[in-house]
């Protein structure tokens, strides 16, 4: 038996020697074809974590009418449960014109996407959106939403891709002050989390002085991202030894993301 | 036995799959990891070489993942690159499924409490290896500083913790799963050393 768990362990390390040994394009085609398999997963999860949320929601809602109009909550309760349904769809509707609204004055081509799952590991903000390459995403194509910058593609699989967060410090993007001359790179920091996105601006000249609330745009320099996409406003400004260093506090709530946009190119 | 490992494979990719649902928790950011809980009870319940091949399937879908492919540079000196290689995972599980394999005598003998205790510890391990691997490659790059501040410890130790604090519970539901297919994994043993 001892043999066999020799075998065991030689047979082992050449099957991980033969997976270090991998390129680019090859670890790409395994995580595209584990998304695949995966996706389908996550979003049955998705999809039931939506409907707990939306029971929840609208529980809680009722408690805070309940509190704020006892009394006329017992003489006209069938009336609150159907006006708070249409309450829920008036939100809803708002959302998508809102997103639709945007589809239509965007210069750019833009495929709608779901969010079905968040990173599940400690160190990387990524999200899992339900659109591939079946519908023209590929990798390194930026997303965003009505409010800005989300962050781009990463892994492509048929229907479903991994969006790297611009909270990642993996995810640089070549950034402008506007109204100013001031040029940076946007990225996330290690320290950053699901919870918690942190980005910050670097490389910009010490002299830059930004102003907190300064709007930071996508320059274009780069090629992934079209200049003119809201990333931010500056949160605060320093200067170290060697540049200058913004906090920048993210156009875009990263934290609660659930329709986004994947930019394919100009219309 | 292969029926019961095939339940930890299937158990170790649902166990990906909810830990995607679990948001992160409190102001660090700390992660719930369950899928290297089934990996440390299949280093208890299987033979060494099937916790090898567990070690292998967990670590390649980890890896699957979050391993990134990466731009350095731009125009001509562009070029794309695996930040850290598919299977530094693997090897990490099943080193720490090693450890936990040498557990074995104390399961045999009905104990868990330490078995928990090591699944917690290893938990906490996998993140900080993850963490070091990150740091020194980006570093190599030459992107950031090495940071370790408070937040870190926590996103470090807190996984730790809360496996600890689920290890009794898993290793419950894996254990009801043995005897419903016959699969008595205390004896895993001594059919090893015959």
């Amino acid at each position: 038996m001892r043999r066999f768990n020799i075998l065991a362990l030689v047979v082992f390390l050449v099957a991980v020697g033969g997976l270090f040994a991998l390129g680019p394009g090859a670890t790409q085609k395994i995580q595209s074809g584990f998304l695949g398999i995966i996706a389908p997963w996550l979003k049955s999860g998705s999809n039931v974590e939506r409907r707990i949320t939306a029971i929840r929601k609208g529980l809680k809602t009722l408690d805070e009418l309940e509190a704020e109009n006892k009394e006329l909550l017992v003489h006209n309760k069938e009336l609150q449960a159907v006006n708070q349904t249409l309450r829920d769809l008036e939100t809803e509707n708002n959302r998508l014109r809102r997103a639709l609204h945007y589809r239509e004055l965007a210069a750019f081509q833009l495929v709608p996407a779901r969010v079905i799952a968040r990173d599940a590991s400690t160190w990387w903000n990524t999200i899992k959106i339900d659109r591939g390459f079946a519908d023209g995403i590929e990798s390194d194509m930026p997303v965003v939403t009505e409010d800005g910058l989300v962050g781009k593609t990463t892994t492509v699989a048929r229907n479903a891709s991994t969006v790297l967060l611009i909270s990642d410090e993996n995810c640089k993007v070549a950034c402008g002050i506007e109204g100013s001359l001031e040029q940076g790179i946007v990225s996330g920091e290690r320290t950053s989390s699901g919870s918690m996105p942190i980005i910050s601006m670097r490389f910009l000249s010490k002299t830059a002085n930004l102003q907190p609330g300064q709007k930071v745009l996508t320059s274009g320099v780069g090629g992934v991202y079209p200049s003119g996409i809201f990333v931010g406003g500056v949160k605060e400004f320093r200067v170290r030894e060697l540049d200058g260093y913004a906090t920048i506090v993210p156009a875009v709530d990263l934290t609660g993301l659930e329709d986004v946009f994947v930019v394919l190119g100009k219309k | 036995m292969i029926l019961f490992f095939l339940i930890l494979v299937i158990a170790s990719f649902l166990s990906l799959v909810i830990q995607h649902f679990v948001p992160p928790l409190g102001p660090e950011g700390v992660r719930l990891i369950l899928m290297p809980l089934v990996l440390f009870y299949g280093a208890l319940a299987l033979p060494f070489g099937l916790m090898l091949v567990l070690a292998f399937v967990c670590g390649l879908m980890w890896d699957a993942l979050t391993v990134q492919v990466i731009q350095t540079g731009y125009g001509p000196t562009a070029a794309t690159t695996v930040e850290i290689a598919l299977g530094w995972s693997i090897l990490l599980y099943a080193t720490l499924g090693s450890v936990m394999s040498g557990f074995k005598p104390l399961f045999k003998r009905g104990r868990w409490e330490i078995h928990c205790l090591v699944s917690g510890v290893c938990t906490s391990l996998i993140v900080l290896a993850e963490f070091l691997m990150l740091s020194v490659r980006r570093a190599a790059i030459g992107n950031a500083p090495f940071v370790f501040n408070h937040d870190i410890w926590w996103r470090i130790g807190g996984p730790g913790v809360l496996a600890l604090l689920l290890a009794p519970v898993v290793f419950f539901v894996l254990n009801s799963f043995a005897a419903l297919v016959g699969y008595n994994p205390r004896k895993v043993d001594r059919e090893e050393e015959l």
